[in-house]
């Protein structure tokens, strides 16, 4: 269901029909759309894969919708096409956060280099995502007491100093400690402390 | 009977003494008158010659002033007949056509150093001043060691003491650099024009090079697609034919816009049809009503529908309008105008055209600029090429008609230009003028 998609969107129909059938030769899954009006409508963000966007579009622009798509917080790689003296703009684009642009005329394999980079950079986001949302499951189910032990205990401290820190028998620590590497699927304190840090929610 | 019948011989003696010396005092006296005449006229012809002498001298001496002026004056005097035979001329004239001596141009016709297109016209003013007049007159001249140069001369008729022209005076100086000067400013004038075009050209290459990008990235696309899978093999050719179809009809496409492209440059010169403006305003503002929404700009039409037919070239004037709307456009939205509304109106002109206008709620044109809004390369658009208003003039005057800008008594930018009714509308109207009488 979710296969990599590369989303073209571009105004002249006979380019993204060619786009289509240059790309699907690498069977890899195309999606087109005229407008970045009708991308925007049709859009879910659950959806994986790249956009390949012409700079230059009537009605809303690559660049128009490069922010939308911004605002909107959703990071699917872009791949500008940009044409004759478009290059500055293009420029401009992949500083506000484009994942690259190929200047018309392009070679194909540029374009499908790009395609591919863009699609596993898309992929590892989505996995690094997935797994930061698992990562949130897995702290959410713990008490509020293991979440104690926890924190300590990635801070390295000894199921004694942590029994005396909390007030706790030591004996009823290491019950919670037990309870957390199981709850976490943690294999030992070192897989905590890593999962510990990657929960700090992305800057 | 005679006296000396009646007289003795003694007397007789005495009558022929008294006779003879009677005569000898007439013969003294006529000898003496005689003398005395003589003497008169020898002293009138001393006087009259040493008259005579002093009268000579003065000429000579006039003569001699005149002549040192004029061989030391700097320009070229010369005299010349009515053939056009040099009669006379100073040194400077002999250096102006490169001539040794006198004798290599005295007694010669001037017309050996006019250059052949000018002859005539050299003569038409020989004529004139024969006629009595004097006149001013520029030639090529070519000179004795075939030098060409610009020359002008004044040139005035010779009287003599009755008052018939027997020659032509002429004061002949060389103008090459001069001409060099004018010449090289209209050159320099061609130059500004060409780069004005180039860069209209330019940008029309830049549109070009846009459009022909299209058709040519799909056929590159189609194509690659088409060896990718071939490579890849496993496929049956007929699914080629699609995308190969495709290839075609790009291909195509790119033909047509350079045959488009084509015929815009053959097209320079407009082709007047009768044509409706209004019917050119709302097409317009179907090309511009994107802009314009975008930009929040409202569009109000107040057209004439009552309108004569114009002599016009649609599409140039479509050009006209698109740029006059989007300047109006970006005008306002540069300035971040509140309001922002274009009016576009259309109203017969009581001589024979139509008057179309563009008024706008924008900032306007600041006054001292309002002369050069038209000009070429001026623009007050920070991306801005400056043509388009340019290019518009030369079309609405290569269209004989004529286009203004003036700011709007509340701060908007107004820009009219008229067109000329269509004759054969005129032609129609009045037939069918004669019919109903």
């Amino acid at each position: 269901m979710n296969e990599p998609t590369v989303f073209i969107v571009d105004d002249d129909q006979a380019v993204v029909r060619s786009l289509r059938w240059l790309i699907e030769s690498v069977k890899v899954r195309v999606e087109t759309y005229a407008s970045a009006q009708s991308f925007i409508d049709d859009y879910d963000s659950a959806m994986s894969g790249c956009l390949v966007l012409d700079v230059r579009m009537p009605g809303m622009s690559g660049i128009e919708l490069q922010e939308r798509l911004a605002a909107q917080r959703i990071r699917i790689p872009i791949i500008f096409i940009t044409g004759h003296g478009d290059v500055q703009m293009a420029v401009r684009a992949v500083q506000a956060g484009a994942f690259d642009f190929v200047e018309k005329p392009f070679n194909d394999q540029d374009l499908l280099d790009r395609i591919q980079k863009a699609i596993t950079r898309d992929t590892e986001q989505r996995d690094k995502e997935a797994y930061r949302t698992q990562l949130r499951a897995l702290f959410a189910s713990l008490t509020p007491r293991e979440r104690e032990v926890l924190d300590l205990v990635v801070e390295g401290m000894s199921n004694k100093a942590i029994a005396n820190s909390l007030g706790l028998s030591a004996k009823t620590v290491e019950v919670h400690r037990a309870k957390v590497m199981d709850k976490m699927h943690a294999r030992s304190v070192s897989d905590l402390v890593k999962m510990s840090m990657q929960n700090q929610p992305p800057a | 009977m005679t006296a000396t019948d009646m007289l003795p011989a003694n007397d007789m003696l005495w009558l022929a003494l008294v006779v003879l010396g009677g005569s000898l005092v007439a013969v003294l006296i006529v000898l003496g008158v005689v003398v005395a005449r003589l003497r008169g006229a020898e002293r009138k012809i001393e006087e009259r010659e040493s008259s005579h002498e002093s009268v000579l001298d003065r000429l000579q001496e006039n003569e001699y002033r005149l002549r040192t002026i004029i061989e030391s004056e700097p320009e070229c005097v010369k005299l010349q007949a009515e053939d056009g035979t040099v009669l006379e001329i100073n040194p400077a004239g002999l250096r102006l056509v490169d001539a040794n001596q006198p004798a290599d141009l005295i007694g010669r016709k001037i017309y050996s150093v006019v250059a052949p297109e000018y002859i005539d016209i050299y003569r038409e003013n020989m004529r004139r001043v024969f006629a009595g007049e004097a006149v001013v007159y520029e030639f090529r001249a070519i000179t004795l060691k075939n030098r060409v140069a610009w020359m002008e001369t004044h040139a005035a008729p010779l009287r003599d003491a009755r008052g018939n022209i027997y020659a032509l005076l002429g004061i002949t100086r060389d103008i090459t650099e001069h001409k060099q000067a004018e010449e090289q400013a209209r050159r320099h004038q061609t130059e500004l024009a060409r780069v004005a075009r180039l860069s209209t050209m330019g940008e029309m290459a830049t549109g070009i090079a846009h459009e022909l990008n299209q058709p040519l990235s799909a056929i590159a696309n189609f194509s690659r697609g088409c060896i990718r899978r071939l490579r890849a093999g496993g496929m049956s050719p007929l699914e080629l034919i699609e995308p190969l179809e495709e290839v075609c009809d790009q291909a195509e496409r790119a033909g047509d816009i350079l045959r488009h492209v084509r015929d815009f440059v053959r097209k320079s010169e407009p082709h007047l049809k009768p044509m409706d403006v209004n019917q050119i305003v709302r097409a317009v503002i179907k090309f511009t009503e994107h802009e314009a929404r975008q930009q929040r700009t409202l569009v109000r039409l107040n057209l004439d529908p009552q309108l004569p037919k114009v002599a016009a070239d649609a599409i140039m004037i479509e050009q006209v309008m698109v740029n006059l709307v989007r300047n109006a456009i970006e005008a306002m939205s540069e300035a971040n105008s509140p309001r922002r509304e274009i009016a576009i109106q259309t109203r017969l002109l009581e001589s024979d055209s139509v008057e179309i206008e563009v008024a706008d709620t924008g900032p306007g044109i600041d006054g001292s600029l309002i002369d050069q809004v038209f000009d070429q390369f001026f623009t007050t658009k920070p991306e801005g090429v400056g043509m388009g208003l340019a290019i518009s003039r030369s079309i609405i005057e290569s269209h004989g008609g004529r286009v203004r800008a003036e700011s709007s008594r509340d701060g908007g930018a107004i820009l009219r230009f008229n067109l000329k009714i269509s004759q054969q509308q005129v032609h129609r109207r009045e037939r069918a003028d004669s019919i109903h009488s």
